[in-house]
């Protein structure tokens, strides 16, 4: 796609919040975190094969590292900002590289290993993160001395998505994005095509990961505050669901799944109340058994019969 | 005088008290097919795996263009060089004819993926693998899933996306395996025509019918050892070579 299309997309995005009100301007932006978080999480699982369950806890390590940097460190904005994508690039290759190393379901226990340890840490992070009630009541310092609040930071948030999406799209389109399909496919014939396997998954996991802890860091100034629970295996898992009801390896099957089961609360719990989860699993279980495509796969058999 | 592009040296291999690979010499030329040929068990898929990196070798050496490569991983053996196909097909099931051809390529991109002259190279990669598309006869099925395609298809798309990397040494793992009598024809016309380009073929059968009219010399294994090697006029001829093959198997003519 062209430059002016992702320009399009940007603005059409960026647009939306200032017709909307407070509340569902909050709604609107999550959302749109939750589609940056998918696309990523799209591209390991999905285009790669990876079965990671630590995206979510990256969006957590961006979120704390850029908040402890900024008002525990005073760091100012744009080196935390580095700093930040530094801590998650460590962390990520300090996982990936023994993990991939290894065959199948080790990077899935190692990633879930450290999800786990990422929120031990959190609890028991004393004043540096903040303990359990985490950190709050900051505000993100101005920007060339401008304050950038409510609807004007939603625009930060569109213009994350349609960056991340306009990465990954391109990367998809390339020989690096066809050697992640070919080693989520057959490794042993991507290694003989000339594809360092092992090298291409570190790549993968460390670029997803590097995303998904930029996404936190534009988290952090949404609520203002960062806590434990958000950063739990929930959450890690819902990411998972997305993908896999959207269409796994489709960068639109992560863009509907996200919006589907994020915005899908909202409307079933004046029904269900909270058991909205139950409805989540029969929707993998369906997805899974009866379309392993996904949303998307409908949407293609629709269109092309 | 074409040059030697694979030296096999002394190359031997054992799994724990077997000898599958005994002291095996032999040379693979620019432009030649060479057929490795045995009955089963003689050691003709260690030998293979073996040059092509999948396991390590024993002791020996293998030169490819006068460089070691025995020790290398595949993905290493391949950048220099050194394509092969896969006896059972392996295609990548999750894209379409030309994406698999063009994972072939992956060894030929130099550029980035975002900046200078990363178009470019695209472009010209997909026009090569249009062009391969052309000469193994899948062009009318470019865009299909490879779900989709015949068994004999899938086999020649092994080979395009193999020719994408330009190789200069060409390792076919039984290619007549599992492969109708017109598909056998159409594979043994693209291997003639890649030999044509000035590629080395090296060729492990175990249809004679299918190598011996094809192959430019032939080397015979059995019980892990060379014991014959030749013009296939001579490989015919030879005793020990049907003896080998057991009465029944041996080529009538």
């Amino acid at each position: 796609m062209s430059a002016a299309r992702w320009l399009g997309a940007f603005v059409l995005l960026a647009a939306v919040p200032f017709f909307l009100g407070d509340y569902h301007n909050d709604v609107y932006r999550k959302m749109l975190l939750w589609v940056t978080l998918a696309l990523g999480y799209n591209f390991l699982f999905g285009i790669c094969g990876q079965v990671a369950f630590s995206h979510f806890a990256f969006y957590g390590i961006g979120a704390y590292s850029v908040v402890i940097l900024l008002f525990q460190l005073n760091v100012p904005l744009p080196l935390a900002i580095v700093l930040g994508v530094a801590v998650c690039i460590v962390v990520a290759l300090a996982v990936a590289i023994p993990s991939t190393r290894l065959e199948g379901f080790y990077l899935a226990l190692a990633t879930l290993a450290l999800a786990q340890l990422f929120v031990v840490l959190l609890n028991e992070g004393g004043s540096v993160t903040g303990g359990n009630g985490g950190i709050a009541n900051y505000r993100l310092p101005n920007v060339f001395g401008f304050q950038i609040r409510g609807p004007w930071y939603t625009g930060v948030i569109a213009a994350l998505l349609v960056g991340t999406y306009a990465l990954l799209w391109r990367l998809d389109r390339s020989w690096f994005g066809r050697a992640c399909r070919a080693v989520r496919d057959n490794p042993e014939a991507a290694a003989a095509m000339g594809v360092d396997v092992a090298r291409t998954k570190v790549i993968a996991f460390t670029l997803t990961s590097a995303l998904a802890g930029v996404a936190g860091m534009v988290y952090a100034f949404v609520d203002n505050t960062v806590n434990p629970p958000i950063f739990g295996l929930d959450n890690a898992f819902l990411l998972l669901f997305m993908v896999i009801v959207g269409g796994a390896g489709r960068h639109a099957g992560a863009v509907i799944g996200a919006a589907l089961l994020f915005l899908l609360p909202f409307f079933l719990s004046p029904v269900v109340g909270h058991h909205h989860v139950l409805v989540f699993g029969v929707l993998v279980v369906a997805a899974i058994l009866l379309q392993p495509k996904g949303l998307i796969g409908l949407y293609d058999a629709f269109r092309r019969p | 005088m074409p040059s030697v592009v694979l030296e096999v040296r002394q190359l031997t291999k054992r799994f724990g008290g077997l000898t599958a690979v005994t002291n095996l010499d032999f040379d693979v030329l620019e432009g030649e097919i060479l057929g490795v040929i045995g009955p089963n068990g003689a050691g003709k898929s260690t030998t293979f795996n073996l040059i092509a990196g999948a396991y390590p070798a024993t002791a020996g050496e293998v030169r490819f263009a006068g460089q070691p490569i025995l020790g290398l991983p595949p993905h290493k053996i391949a950048a220099r060089g050194v394509m092969r196909t896969f006896q059972h097909n392996r295609p990548f099931v999750g894209m379409s004819v030309i994406e698999n051809i063009l994972v072939g390529a992956h060894t030929r991109f130099h550029m980035g993926v975002f900046f200078g002259k990363a178009r470019d190279e695209e472009a010209q990669r997909l026009r090569r693998a249009n062009e391969l598309l052309d000469f193994v006869g899948l062009a009318e099925v470019r865009d299909a899933d490879v779900a989709t395609l015949s068994f004999g298809q899938g086999r020649l798309l092994e080979i395009a996306r193999a020719l994408a990397g330009e190789p200069k040494l060409m390792l076919f793992d039984e290619p007549a395996a599992g492969l109708t009598p017109a598909e056998l024809e159409r594979v043994a016309g693209v291997i003639r025509g890649i030999a044509a380009r000035g590629i080395a073929v090296l060729l492990i059968e175990h249809d004679m019918h299918f190598l011996l009219p094809l192959a430019h010399r032939v080397v015979v294994l059995n019980f892990g050892a060379k014991i014959a090697d030749g013009l296939p006029d001579e490989i015919r001829a030879n005793p020990a070579v049907t003896d080998a093959y057991l009465g029944s198997h041996a080529p009538s003519r």
